[in-house]
């Protein structure tokens, strides 16, 4: 039973950072058709703000968290302005964003390296405490981690549901020459889902930390599961994100509690292999002329 | 067509368009040139006092660029995204590394095996992966790349070695040559290696092979209907790109005496994907060019450390969007200018580009 409800709540707390993640990869990819392998370095200058700001300014999580997010927001939208906006529309678009993506996460880890140095930092939790639930530790933060990933998800559907930004960014993300005739300015929309996708690698970052001990790689291996679950999802698809995120992250505790470590990462690529030869497009994929 | 340009036509004959046939141009004093630079090299450099470590640092850049031009060879031309080279290298290390290391065969009949073994996990990815696109090749790759680092790391004790890889695998031997003699004999294999994988490449990027995986590249759904085998074709270049992968693997691993689990290191993957960016990216001697250019250049990064990996990344970044054909278009020119054995124009070399919308111009 302990085991049980072991996996369960680790499935959930993770899965709803992997789907947090996803998120912003899901809408990146959905609006601009850009895969983003610099997300785990955005996850990282996010959560390396916030250590900064805790350490050494000593001051409270609560105020590092929404600075942590607005630089992780920041840096998404610097580096769509050097190197994403040059290339959009070009030929080429693909390699170039694909290559400089990956040269900007190395950069990162390399610059958090020589700022930080290689020590595991810890960020402090927002939440402290714990209770048990039979036999196991359920701490507030996971909670709250939990929560804000659900709320997190509501708020971008809202959005992009229901207010003039959100409806261009869809627009754009449907039919981007249509959307620039109605006067609808697309780089700058661009600019902003980037910025929002930035934004939520960041709440990540900050939040997931105080789990895995902070390090200049730590981004890497939240992007790969976030990409897992992108494609287990469905490409552009913000509810697939958010059901892909569950089901992986539960799948993985599973098979972690129950078959060891050492098989949650294989046991999920077998997955996604087996899914993308049943359902090429993932759960909720939507073919190629409409995503988001 | 007005009568004139009719005549005029006919009158010069069908031409044949240089830039689909641009190995009729290359100039046999420049190969010649090179080759007999390759083979003089050692007997000149051994007379220097650093010559026996500028030897090792050539060895060195032959394998990187073998594997560089491999791996160009698929994502560069065949547009596959493809992060499982550093894995496939990884196999044929392993392949060659255990036959010496536990059944104690000779290194020079072993290290045949490591491209075949490489091949065959060059099919076991690619069949699942290759009828997929962009992402999701991607994604496949690299989870191929993890799931080889996990089990060579956590794999029976033949391969693993105890988490380490293998250690203290039987080297090279020519008779009893030792010292410089014996990085002769080094130099010379690993450049007939090199040469053997430079030529074969070069003969199918400019093989119907290599125009259709261009073509599939290019535009895909019209290279499609013109009937060429989109799976087919890139299961074989991705084969082909193994097969050398593998030999320099192999090689790399008696060269060495051991294999060691830190191959997988991201780093790796790092380092050939800077060789191919900024050489040129789906260019053919750019690969080579960049492997040279990065292995020169790290024997004076090695001074600003960790600032080397921060450098990169910013040059790959900058490059790939402002320069993505890279430097190998700068040498084209100088090459045309003063070698090329006729005084045509340069054949343009397109870059990877994205299929025609349509439209009228």
């Amino acid at each position: 039973m302990t085991q049980v409800v072991q996996a369960v709540w680790g499935g959930i707390l993770f899965g709803s950072v992997y789907g947090l993640m996803a998120l912003g990869l899901t809408l990146v990819w959905g609006a601009v058709r850009l895969l983003n392998l610099a997300h785990g370095a955005i996850f990282v200058v996010g959560a390396y703000v916030a250590y900064w700001v805790t350490s050494s300014l000593h001051l409270s999580i609560l105020v590092a968290l929404p600075i942590g997010v607005l630089a992780a927001a920041a840096f998404a939208y610097a580096m769509h302005v050097a190197f994403i906006r040059p290339v959009l529309g070009k030929p080429g678009f693909d390699n170039a964003t694909l290559i400089a993506t990956v040269g900007i996460s190395i950069s990162v880890s390399a610059a958090a390296l020589l700022v930080f140095n290689p020590e595991y930092k810890v960020v402090p939790p927002v939440l402290s405490g714990y209770f048990i639930l039979s036999g196991v530790q359920i701490t507030n933060q996971g909670l709250l981690v939990i929560a804000t990933s659900l709320a997190l998800f509501a708020l971008v559907y809202l959005y992009l549901t229901y207010t003039r930004h959100g409806m261009a960014i869809r627009a754009v993300s449907q039919q981007q020459e249509a959307a620039s005739l109605m006067s609808i300015p697309v780089e700058r929309t661009y600019g902003t889902v980037i910025a929002i996708s930035g934004g939520l690698a960041g709440v990540a970052g900050v939040l997931l930390s105080p789990f895995f001990f902070l390090s200049p790689n730590s981004g890497f291996n939240p992007m790969i599961q976030a990409l897992i679950v992108t494609i287990f999802g469905g490409l552009g698809s913000i509810r697939g994100a958010l059901v892909a995120g569950f089901v992986l992250g539960i799948f993985e505790s599973v098979v972690e509690v129950f078959y060891g470590v050492a098989w949650a990462q294989p046991g999920v690529f077998l997955l996604i292999i087996l899914m993308l030869i049943v359902r090429p497009n993932g759960l909720f994929g939507i073919g190629e002329v409409r995503r988001l | 067509m007005s009568s004139d340009a009719a005549v005029a036509a006919t009158r010069a004959g069908p031409r044949l368009d240089e830039a689909a046939a641009p190995w009729r141009r290359v100039s046999v004093y420049t190969v010649g040139g090179v080759v007999l630079a390759g083979l003089l090299a050692p007997l000149v450099l051994t007379r220097l006092t650093i010559g026996a470590y500028l030897l090792t640092l050539l060895i060195l850049f032959f394998m990187q660029a073998v594997v560089a031009q491999s791996w160009n060879l698929i994502m560069g031309y065949g547009g596959i995204y493809s992060f499982a080279q550093v894995a496939l290298f990884a196999v044929g290390g392993w392949t060659s590394g255990v036959l010496v290391h536990s059944l104690g065969w000779n290194p020079f009949l072993a290290i045949l095996f490591s491209p075949i073994v490489a091949v065959l996990a060059a099919l076991g990815i690619g069949l699942p992966t290759l009828r997929l696109r962009g992402v999701y090749v991607v994604l496949l790759t690299l989870a191929f790349h993890e799931l080889a680092r996990v089990f060579a790391v956590t794999g029976p004790r033949f391969i693993s070695g105890g988490g380490y890889g293998l250690v203290s695998v039987g080297t090279f031997q020519f008779g009893d040559a030792v010292g410089d003699q014996r990085t002769i004999y080094l130099y010379y294999v690993a450049a007939l290696i090199f040469a053997i994988a430079t030529f074969v490449i070069w003969r199918v990027i400019h093989s119907p092979l290599g125009v259709a995986v261009t073509a599939l590249r290019d535009s895909e759904t019209y290279a499609v209907s013109r009937g060429i085998n989109q799976f087919g074709i890139r299961l074989v270049l991705f084969a082909i790109s193994a097969f050398f992968t593998g030999l320099a693997g192999g090689y790399m691993t008696h060269y060495n005496g051991g294999i060691s689990t830190t191959v997988f290191d991201f780093p790796r993957i790092i380092d050939l994907l800077a060789m191919i960016v900024i050489g040129g990216w789906g260019t053919f001697g750019g690969p080579i060019l960049g492997a040279g250019i990065v292995i020169g250049l790290d024997q004076y990064l090695v001074a600003i450390g960790d600032y080397r990996a921060l450098f990169l990344g910013l040059i790959l970044a900058v490059i790939a969007v402002f320069a993505p054909q890279g430097l190998w278009p700068l040498i084209r020119g100088v090459y045309y200018k003063y070698l090329a054995p006729e005084s045509a124009p340069p054949p343009l070399e397109a870059p990877p580009t994205a299929p025609h919308e349509g439209g009228l111009s």
